[in-house]
């Protein structure tokens, strides 16, 4: 176990407390996410970690020894920050080897290691530039060998790649897996960009208003959020999420999106609550994903009438944007409701269409909680 | 912006800016000018009714200055105190900028606002208390009694102003130099110090300038032996007459440490100006 919180916390004055209770155990050479909007903490529990931040309550260990009250300095973390933080004084050679210098580190090793860095980040030939003479990537990729250098304990990154553009962003992101998969530094990994965090974390903590939702591998956090926020907030286009009423009819319980109108059909989905011994009553949350919708030209037993408003093409793939007619209470957090469809199928503006669920793959929420129902 | 749009309408703007501004420097500038030529001009020349511009220069008034009225120890002492003054208030200056503006010193700004407050008292109120005080001490007449009171006249200042170019500085730098290993000090020297370096030139311009020129608590606190070069000018008043010779040369080498000052920081001068505006 490389970093283990214990219900740490973090107030501000008066305010509520920007980190509340979170506890996490994170696991040697893991690639560790937190993820969330902005202001929900993820960067201040980042920052508790580096010793950047004090913690009000709670507790903080890496490799074992409580680190709670020792100074970032004493850490023996690296950092790399979403400015990049580069010395501007300094030249990219002397950026990477102040800590190793600090650390009274041979000088021929310095070197040695600044231009193994430097080669592994393609560097080398900007070694003794100065970081106002580099591009936005390159840069960056001075502020990802300044911490690689180290071979720190734990890795720290706050949103480092939201300062570049689309293209190099997707780039460096595949770097810095393949980074990770080579060195197994321990890596804690601050972002807001749910597709970031989806390809390359080993797992992924969401947060939100301070409180951990859930953690678990990107798998789980997609197919089985733990929370309608977490469904809501992972997953581009977002998670549909209707209305729907839990239903008995025998030992078979279902839940039901009931058309708004005569005629329009509903969704019956056979709901599976093994482990569940008394159900929640009537009203619940019905998550299901745009990929998880198929789309019919004709009527079904368990369909649902739409409307197609537009067709967004995607390259490999397309979604409908579809409206349910005078079904605005039925859709939640958002009017449309959107279904992936195939790239070449061809839908008119305001053509009625039938939404019927692909397998069974759904997820319940409690209507008042929001927290899912197993 | 209309008129911008016009063609030539920017440039006849722009003619009229660059005259504007060439007439502020020539007013500026002709003082100066002026007192240099002064100190060049025989006393006959000076009296002349209208300004005489041409005339054969003569080194009598340089000559005057130096042998009757000592002029090398006055100037001697004021580069001592100034220059000594000038690098302890940076020093310290630099170390309470960064503990005012980086650490979370309890009540920090109100700090800030009080040392400033210490500014605000007119000099003349407090001159009889430093000269009690500095007599009892046995530092009048001492250039250690001068740069003490420089230092603590200009500290406030130059904590102000460093304060300001400091805030400027993203915390990431700092925090970035703390998780490499730095402790506050070394952050201060090899982090901070560099990046800000322009903005420590003009502090040390202004402390500079202002103790070289500073008159009424070097008159009180010095008399023979620690006299500074404006306590020594102001001597040229004399009761039938005025020196202007004496003035105008005096004046001149008054200038050559400070614009020997300027010149050596000038590089940093401009960008620390501008240091807040443009980032």
């Amino acid at each position: 176990m490389t970093i283990v919180l214990t219900d740490i916390t973090k107030a501000y004055g008066a305010s509520p407390p920007a980190v509340r209770g979170v506890s996490l155990e994170i696991q040697d050479g893991e690639f560790f996410t937190l993820l969330g909007p902005s202001g929900c903490g993820k960067t201040t529990t980042l920052r508790m970690i580096a010793g950047l931040e004090t913690v009000t309550s709670g507790r903080i260990e890496l490799k074992g020894r409580d680190v709670t009250n020792v100074p970032a300095r004493d850490r023996d973390v690296a950092m790399v920050f979403q400015s990049y933080a580069l010395y501007p004084h300094m030249t990219v050679r002397q950026n990477l080897g102040l800590n190793l210098q600090v650390r009274k580190v041979p000088r021929a090793e310095i070197k040695q290691r600044v231009e193994d860095v430097g080669r592994m980040l393609q560097l080398d030939h900007l070694l003794d530039r100065k970081p106002g003479q580099l591009s936005g990537g390159q840069r960056q990729r001075v502020a990802l060998g300044r911490a690689v250098i180290r071979r720190p304990n734990v890795f720290l990154m706050d949103e480092p790649l939201s300062n570049l553009d689309l293209k190099l962003r997707e780039e460096t992101r595949t770097e810095l897996k393949k980074l990770h998969e080579n060195l197994r530094i321990t890596t804690v990994y601050v972002t807001h960009d749910q597709s970031e965090a989806l390809v390359l974390s080993d797992r992924i903590a969401v947060m939100h208003d301070g409180v951990l939702l859930q953690v678990g591998n990107p798998q789980e956090v997609y197919r089985r959020p733990a929370d309608v926020f977490v469904a809501r907030f992972i997953g581009s286009p977002s998670i549909n999420v209707f209305s729907g009423e839990l239903k008995r009819h025998g030992t078979q319980l279902t839940v039901e999106v009931q058309g708004p109108e005569e005629g329009s059909g509903g969704l019956v989905l056979p709901v599976n609550l093994a482990h569940q011994v008394t159900p929640p009553s009537g009203k619940v949350l019905v998550g299901i994903r745009p990929e998880d919708l198929t789309l019919h030209r004709s009527p079904g037993p368990g369909t649902l009438r739409a409307v197609v408003e537009f067709v967004q093409p995607m390259g490999a793939l397309a979604y409908a944007v579809l409206r349910i007619p005078g079904g605005e209470h039925l859709v939640q957090g958002r009017q449309d409701v959107m279904a992936a469809i195939g790239p070449d199928d061809i839908y008119n503006r305001d053509e009625a269409v039938w939404l019927d669920i692909r397998g069974s793959r759904f997820s319940l929420f409690d209507q008042e909680s929001g927290r899912a129902i197993a | 912006m209309s008129d911008r749009a016009k063609p030539g309408s920017g440039r006849v703007w722009g003619g009229v800016m660059v005259a504007l501004l060439g007439g502020f420097v020539l007013l500026w500038l002709f003082p100066i000018y002026w007192i240099v030529l002064t100190s060049f001009k025989t006393p006959l020349i000076i009296n002349e009714k209208t300004p005489v511009f041409f005339f054969t220069p003569t080194t009598e008034n340089y000559r005057h200055l130096f042998t009757e009225f000592n002029f090398a120890r006055p100037l001697w002492n004021s580069l001592v105190v100034t220059s000594i003054s000038t690098v302890i208030v940076i020093i310290l200056a630099l170390l309470a900028a960064y503990a005012l503006a980086r650490m979370d010193v309890p009540g920090g700004k109100n700090i800030a606002v009080w040392m400033l407050s210490l500014r605000f008292m007119p000099p003349i109120a407090i001159v009889i208390p430093f000269f009690i005080a500095w007599q009892r001490l046995g530092i009048i007449d001492t250039h250690l009694g001068l740069i003490l009171v420089y230092v603590s006249f200009n500290l406030p200042f130059a904590v102000w102003m460093l304060r300001g170019f400091l805030v400027e500085v993203p915390r990431d730098l700092d925090e970035a130099a703390m998780l490499d290993g730095l402790g506050h000090v070394a952050i201060l020297r090899r982090i901070i110090f560099p990046v800000i370096a322009p903005g420590v030139a003009v502090t040390a311009i202004f402390t500079f300038v202002f103790a070289f020129n500073e008159y009424l608590m070097a008159l009180v606190l010095t008399s023979r032996n620690a006299s500074t070069v404006p306590v020594t000018v102001a001597k040229f008043i004399q009761p039938y007459s005025i020196l202007w010779g004496d003035v105008g040369a005096a004046a001149t080498i008054q200038l050559v440490p400070i614009l020997i000052v300027v010149f050596l920081l000038q590089r940093h001068i401009m960008r620390g100006i501008s240091l807040g505006a443009v980032k």
